[in-house]
């Protein structure tokens, strides 16, 4: 890190992106390669703004962050779902294809309605505290306790970015459209734990104790192998396989 | 063009917007939420370090109360708060997090028993309280005399916003996702919802409302290098100037912060800091306490930023290919407490950079962080000019934070205002003045506008890039806007702004493309940042003295003689190029605190004769009532409560209190 | 809870996994008895005997190997119809899978549609091998036996069935140690890299005996091969019956 590194002579990066814009009823899906001279830490999120600025400007994707924490950026990048904004292209090989991510809905190019899905399934599985009287709880007195491990665990599972890579990772949710996939499954361990949620596991079972639930999970992994936040989904959905299946 | 009915239109699904929209909710309006991207992505999951409350559970927090918050808040702001507003806040921040815990957020909680920090390089270990223990815990951040930054690991925002937007759907409020509010529609003085863009479609619609909220965030990518997201473009703040009605505030107050890993931008939080983390520069040696002598790194963003460029400048930085930065080193805190407090950091190291925190150190450069100023609101959030518009978070300029606001205070902030906020639209929903009567014809009216200007766009005939247009704009304000601004670079930073506007009035379209056409999208918002961007120039080329974030080297000291105002930004009407400003008296016979030397940074400013009149009368007040319990003694001086709803008005119970 | 839960997905899942460890069980366990050809003509005599009851009986009853053939059909049918569920059911689903397996290139995705191919397989493959055992249960032995499989050709249905059970059965316990096994999650990891490794050590292990048997029975067969039909007779016999 002391020293500068020595300017190796630049890549030429072959960018083919899969693109097709559902609004124009002439679009037809297509892939298009763009060149792009590869520059010092450059990321995909660099390079897409610069193919957009330089090159195509209807080229369509979508960045928020651009820092790795808000899962806007999924796509499917050399065959694997994967956040662009962190992906340096000198991890890359020189030529890059990059397409949206599949299972969810194409918006253009890139973009995909992940948060559409990501509503729709939290509405499905309810994936907030259910608690008796949440309203009059006085917010005026000490809070109650919690076990700070307990704290813990539950922010290791509350990581969860909604980015869709792994939908996009998984077999079943490419089979199956009502799967609710890892990171519902996730999502309702982690209310499963808080003890602020006062539901029973037969409640839960209501929720996710069918194929489009925990026992459409065929254990793949995909979804715990492509997680850009290492979230322990194998873990979790076994744990909730076993919880379900005893309720 | 379709028009959508509702009580409230909340425009923003961030922290602000969605609690503001909850709020509303909850009292029986319909309420519907607009965000350029789905609601958990805005950027408040971006917050890492912490939400300032002082609840004063933990050792390093014990003895906190809202009376030390108010203090630090005020003088974070170097007098340039509406203190009424900061004592609301203040006030309400315990109540906000103690909501947002039922609600389910996971907040650090007080471990019992031995624990060894980091404090000044040093190790040393504490002891917490059996009593304390499972109680929320609390970090040190900069300005701050207690330990009162409430966190979750580094990802706070992350986890209240999603537990917010959780709350939002089970309330069952819609969230019209990819929807960009294009211009409010008004008359008579009468904000009654906005003309609004999908961005899948390219579409208009048209939302009316009897409220409307602005809670779009902040607009730090007029910069060039930002900790702010990329849609972080203003456009709320815009929208609203472009009414030539509402005013922004303080629109030149823009804060920096210390720790954007060099060159991305990406933000380290100031965590890192609290939890032990030293500055270091080319030499690895530690600077800070050379200029601070007693808060060395924790002095408030404005002077550790100020610091560390003048380090740079005196030759002591790290020459690097990207220019030059200095360290943040976290070694010392070890393996373990990086691996839990510090895992998005960590993440951001090893991804961006290529290195582990635990054995290197991260190359870190002040970057623009956020923005005081924005929609000019009363103490209840409404704009105090346009009937029926509101705002809330990072977009008003409720002013809580006047010239510098303290790492912590923003989400608390947003949480805060989301709370008031949202009851103000209710009572005023309720109330006769929010009765709407409006014709189709006036949106029609609107809506053909907007059309006109974008099909403008599409045929200026002209030869202008939007993007060419916006990377000269951030540059100009990166380069002559920045940490340390002077009179000269400032006009040459007006006069450049301005004629990129007038090119911005040419820009050529490359790209036909059906549906929101990304390049439409810059074109239009290139424009609106350009004004915001004048604002932000022109208001501190006027502002002839330093106060906090803003410091001129031409005016170095603080002027209170002068400057106890608030500078209110308007843009007369669609033609003008450049905004008109006004200022805003801050009473000094009115504050609890009058203006004084802030603790950390210059000693130095000019004082105002009311400060000592006001000082006096204080004094005598305190010693008549001698003994008297402190709210009390408090609300003497200076009354805030009747400001609030009524079930925010309670004291708040601390570990210790009687119940 | 106001409305009755429905307990079969549960119900089915375990099952499910259950038949799947019983057959798994199974397979292993009969390899090594079908093994025992290794160790020469009479040990595997014996084995067959033992199934028949002989130990214990006072003769081998070979309708004995009838009654288990029957009961292991039944679990297999159980398991298939259950894992049918899980098949791509139209051309759109299957064609989704498959792109994406072909572009994600993800080893436990990879196995799984492995899992599914072997299974089809052995849909065929197992029910031919079980009819010839449940028809004609005494027609086990070390020339019987052999006979078959070399004379009768059937060499070419273990073969495919070899490679099949054990890739099927190997990646299913993975699998199903992945799905129920209460790995914490910082260690699960580890845990899974060694499983995996197991997984092909046991697959490994499994093809090797059984080819090395596989060879045996054809050698055997081929020696055997002009007196095909013949019954072996035991060379220091124990029983003092004729072999089959
Ligand atoms: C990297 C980083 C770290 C930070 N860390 C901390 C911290 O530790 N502690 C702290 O207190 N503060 C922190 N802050 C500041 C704090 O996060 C923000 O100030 C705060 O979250 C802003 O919240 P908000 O609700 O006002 O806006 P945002 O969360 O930014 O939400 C804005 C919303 O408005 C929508 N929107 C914008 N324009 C339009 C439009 N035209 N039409 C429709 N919708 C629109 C967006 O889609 C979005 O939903 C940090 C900021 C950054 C950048
Ligand atoms: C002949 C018919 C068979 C078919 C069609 C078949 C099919 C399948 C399929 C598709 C799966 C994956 C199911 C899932 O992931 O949910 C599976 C799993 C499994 N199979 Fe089979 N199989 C057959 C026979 C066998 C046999 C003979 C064995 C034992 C040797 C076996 C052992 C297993 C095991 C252990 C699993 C994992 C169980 C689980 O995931 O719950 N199967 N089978
Ligand atoms: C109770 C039921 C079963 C009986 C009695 C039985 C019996 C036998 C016997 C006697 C052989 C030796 C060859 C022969 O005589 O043809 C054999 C071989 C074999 N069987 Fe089975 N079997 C049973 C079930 C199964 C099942 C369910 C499978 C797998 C799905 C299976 C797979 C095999 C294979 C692969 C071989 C060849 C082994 C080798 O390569 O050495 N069998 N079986
Ligand atoms: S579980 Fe992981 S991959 Fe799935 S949405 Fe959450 S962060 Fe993304
Ligand atoms: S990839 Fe899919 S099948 Fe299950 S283990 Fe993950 S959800
Ligand atoms: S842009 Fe936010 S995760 Fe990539």
């Amino acid at each position: 890190m002391k020293q500068i590194p020595v300017k190796q002579l630049a890549r030429t990066l072959h960018i083919q992106i899969l693109r097709h814009n559902p609004c124009d009823p002439q679009s037809e899906p297509r892939l298009q390669t763009f060149e792009l001279e590869e520059a010092d830490a450059m990321t995909l999120f660099i390079a897409l703004s610069d193919i957009r600025e330089n090159q195509d400007p209807s080229l369509q994707f979508d960045f928020v962050c651009r820092a790795g924490i808000c899962g806007s950026c999924g796509m499917i990048i050399n065959g694997r779902p994967g956040l662009a904004c962190r992906t340096l292209t000198k991890d890359l090989p020189d030529r890059i294809t990059l397409a949206p991510l599949p299972a969810f809905e194409l918006i253009g190019d890139l973009s995909v309605n992940t948060g559409k899905w990501m509503r729709g399934m939290s509405e499905q599985l309810e994936t907030w505290v259910h608690s008796q009287g949440l309203e009059q709880t006085s917010i005026d007195s000490l809070e109650t306790t919690m076990e700070p491990e307990l704290a813990e665990q539950l922010y290791e599972l509350e990581r969860c970015i909604e980015c869709g890579c792994c939908i996009a990772a998984c077999g079943t949710a490419q089979m199956r459209e009502d799967f609710v996939g890892a990171v519902g499954l996730n999502q309702i361990t982690r209310f499963q734990l808080d003890p602020r949620d006062e539901r029973s596991d037969a409640d839960y079972y209501q929720l996710v104790g069918d194929d489009s639930g925990v026992f459409g999970c065929m254990t793949l992994l995909g979804c715990e192998d492509m997680c850009p936040k290492q979230l322990p989904l194998a873990t979790q959905i076994a744990f909730l396989r076993r919880r379900m299946a005893s309720v | 063009m379709q028009i959508i009915y509702t009580d409230v239109l909340v425009i923003g699904g961030g922290l602000a917007g969605q609690r503001a929209a909850i709020g509303a909710k909850r009292r029986g309006h319909d309420v519907i939420v607009l965000s350029l991207v789905p609601a958990k992505r805005s950027h408040s999951s971006a917050a890492q370090g912490g939400m300032q409350a002082s609840l004063g559970n933990c050792l390093g927090a014990a003895g906190d109360n809202e009376d030390i918050h108010f203090t630090d808040t005020v003088r974070g702001s170097d007098w340039g708060a509406d203190q009424q507003v900061v004592r609301m806040f203040a006030h309400t921040a315990p109540k906000a997090i103690r909501e947002l815990t039922a609600w389910g957020v996971p907040w650090n909680r007080v471990q019992r028993g031995d624990h060894e920090i980091t404090v000044n390089g040093e190790k040393q270990t504490v002891t917490e309280a059996d009593a304390a223990h499972g109680l929320i815990t609390s970090r040190n951040f900069g300005g701050t005399q207690k330990w009162r930054a409430c966190y979750v690991s580094d990802g706070t925002g992350h986890a209240m916003l999603y537990t917010m937007s959780n709350q939002a759907i089970a309330e069952n409020i819609p969230v019209h996702e990819r929807m960009e509010a294009m211009a409010l529609i008004h008359e008579d003085g009468r904000c009654c919802g906005a003309i609004v863009r999908n961005l899948m479609t390219g579409e208009l619609l048209a939302y009316v409302a009897k409220a409307t909220c602005i809670a779009t965030g902040g607009f730090g990518r007029i910069y060039r290098v930002s900790t702010n997201a990329v849609i972080n473009e203003g456009m709320g703040a815009a929208i609203a100037l472009e009414t030539g009605i509402a005013t922004l505030g303080n629109m030149e107050a823009i804060q920096f912060h210390p720790t954007g890993i060099s060159p991305a931008g990406i933000l380290v939080t100031e965590g890192c800091r609290g939890d032990g983390g030293l500055l270091l520069d080319a030499r690895e040696h530690r600077f800070m306490p050379d200029y601070e002598a007693e808060k060395a790194e924790l002095a408030s963003r404005d002077v550790v930023s100020r610091r560390m460029e003048e380090h740079i400048a005196a030759g002591h930085g790290v020459q690097s290919r990207f220019g030059e930065h200095l360290w943040l080193d976290i070694r010392l805190l070890g393996k373990q407490h990086i691996n839990t407090n510090l895992r998005e950091v960590k993440e951001i190291c090893q991804y961006f950079l290529g290195i582990d925190p635990v054995t290197q150190l991260i190359p870190v450069r002040p970057a623009q962080h956020y923005s005081m100023g924005g929609v000019r609101t009363n103490h209840r959030g409404e704009s105090p000019q346009l009937r029926g518009l509101f705002s809330a978070g990072e977009s008003a300029c409720w002013d809580m934070h006047g010239f510098n606001r303290l790492g912590g205070n923003s989400v608390a902030e947003t949480v805060v205002a989301g709370m008031i906020v949202g009851e103000t639209m209710a009572d005023f929903c309720d109330s006769p003045s929010g009765a709407l009567n409006i014709s189709t014809a006036l949106v029609e009216k609107f809506g053909r506008h907007q059309q006109q200007l974008l099909s403008g766009i599409s045929d200026t005939g002209g030869s202008e890039s939007a993007f060419e247009l916006l990377r000269l704009m951030q540059e100009t304000m990166t380069g002559n806007v920045g940490i340390f601004r002077h009179g000269e670079r400032l006009q040459e930073a007006v006069t450049t702004l301005q004629s990129l506007q007038q090119r911005s009035q040419h820009i050529r379209l490359r790209s036909s493309a059906a549906g929101a056409n990304p390049e439409l999208v810059a074109a239009y918002r290139v424009q609106r940042m350009l004004k915001l961007a004048q604002c932000v120039a022109y208001g501190a080329l006027q502002r002839t003295e330093s106060r906090g974030a803003h410091f001129r080297a031409d005016y170095p000291q603080r002027n209170d003689l002068e400057w106890m105002r608030r500078t209110l930004a308007r843009w007369p009407d669609d033609n003008a190029m450049q905004p008109t400003l006004e200022y805003e008296a801050l009473d000094i016979m009115n504050m609890e605190i009058p203006p004084g030397w802030r603790g950390y940074g210059a000693k130095d400013y000019i004082e105002h004769p009311d400060t000592a009149r006001r000082q006096q009368q204080i004094d005598s007040v305190l010693q008549r009532m001698e003994g008297a319990n402190r709210h009390t003694q408090q609300e003497t001086l200076m009354p805030f409560k009747h400001l609030l709803p009524p079930h925010l008005r309670g004291n708040n119970q601390r570990l210790g209190d009687e119940q | 809870m106001a409305k009755q839960l429905n307990l079969w997905p549960a119900r089915m899942d375990v099952l499910q996994s259950l038949t799947g460890l019983l057959l798994v069980m199974f397979i292993w366990g009969h390899m090594f008895f079908e093994s025992s050809i290794l160790l020469g003509k009479d040990a595997m005599l014996w084995v067959t005997r033992m199934f028949e009851g002989a130990h214990v009986l006072d003769k081998p009853y070979p309708i004995l190997v009838s009654g288990a053939v029957a009961a292991v059909f039944l679990l297999i049918a159980v398991h298939a119809i259950l894992a049918l569920r899980k098949f791509p059911s139209s051309y759109s689903q299957y064609h989704n899978l498959h792109r994406h397996i072909g572009a994600m290139r993800h080893a436990d995705t990879t196995l799984w549609y492995v899992q599914v191919i072997t299974g089809f397989a052995m849909f065929f493959l197992a029910s031919t091998h079980l009819f010839v055992v449940f028809v004609q249960p005494d027609n086990i032995g070390p020339y019987a036996s052999s006979d078959r499989i070399w004379s009768g050709r059937f060499w070419i249905l273990y073969v495919l069935l070899l490679i099949s059970v054990h890739l099927h059965a190997g990646v299913g316990m993975y699998r199903l140690a992945m799905k129920w096994w209460p790995f914490k999650a910082q260690t699960a990891p580890l845990a899974r890299q060694r499983l995996k490794l197991a997984m092909w050590c046991v697959i490994g292990f499994f093809l090797v005996l059984g080819s090395a048997s596989l060879l045996t029975y054809m050698k055997i067969g081929y020696d055997h091969a002009d007196r095909a039909g013949e019954r072996y007779k035991p060379v220091s016999s124990s029983t003092g019956q004729a072999g089959h």
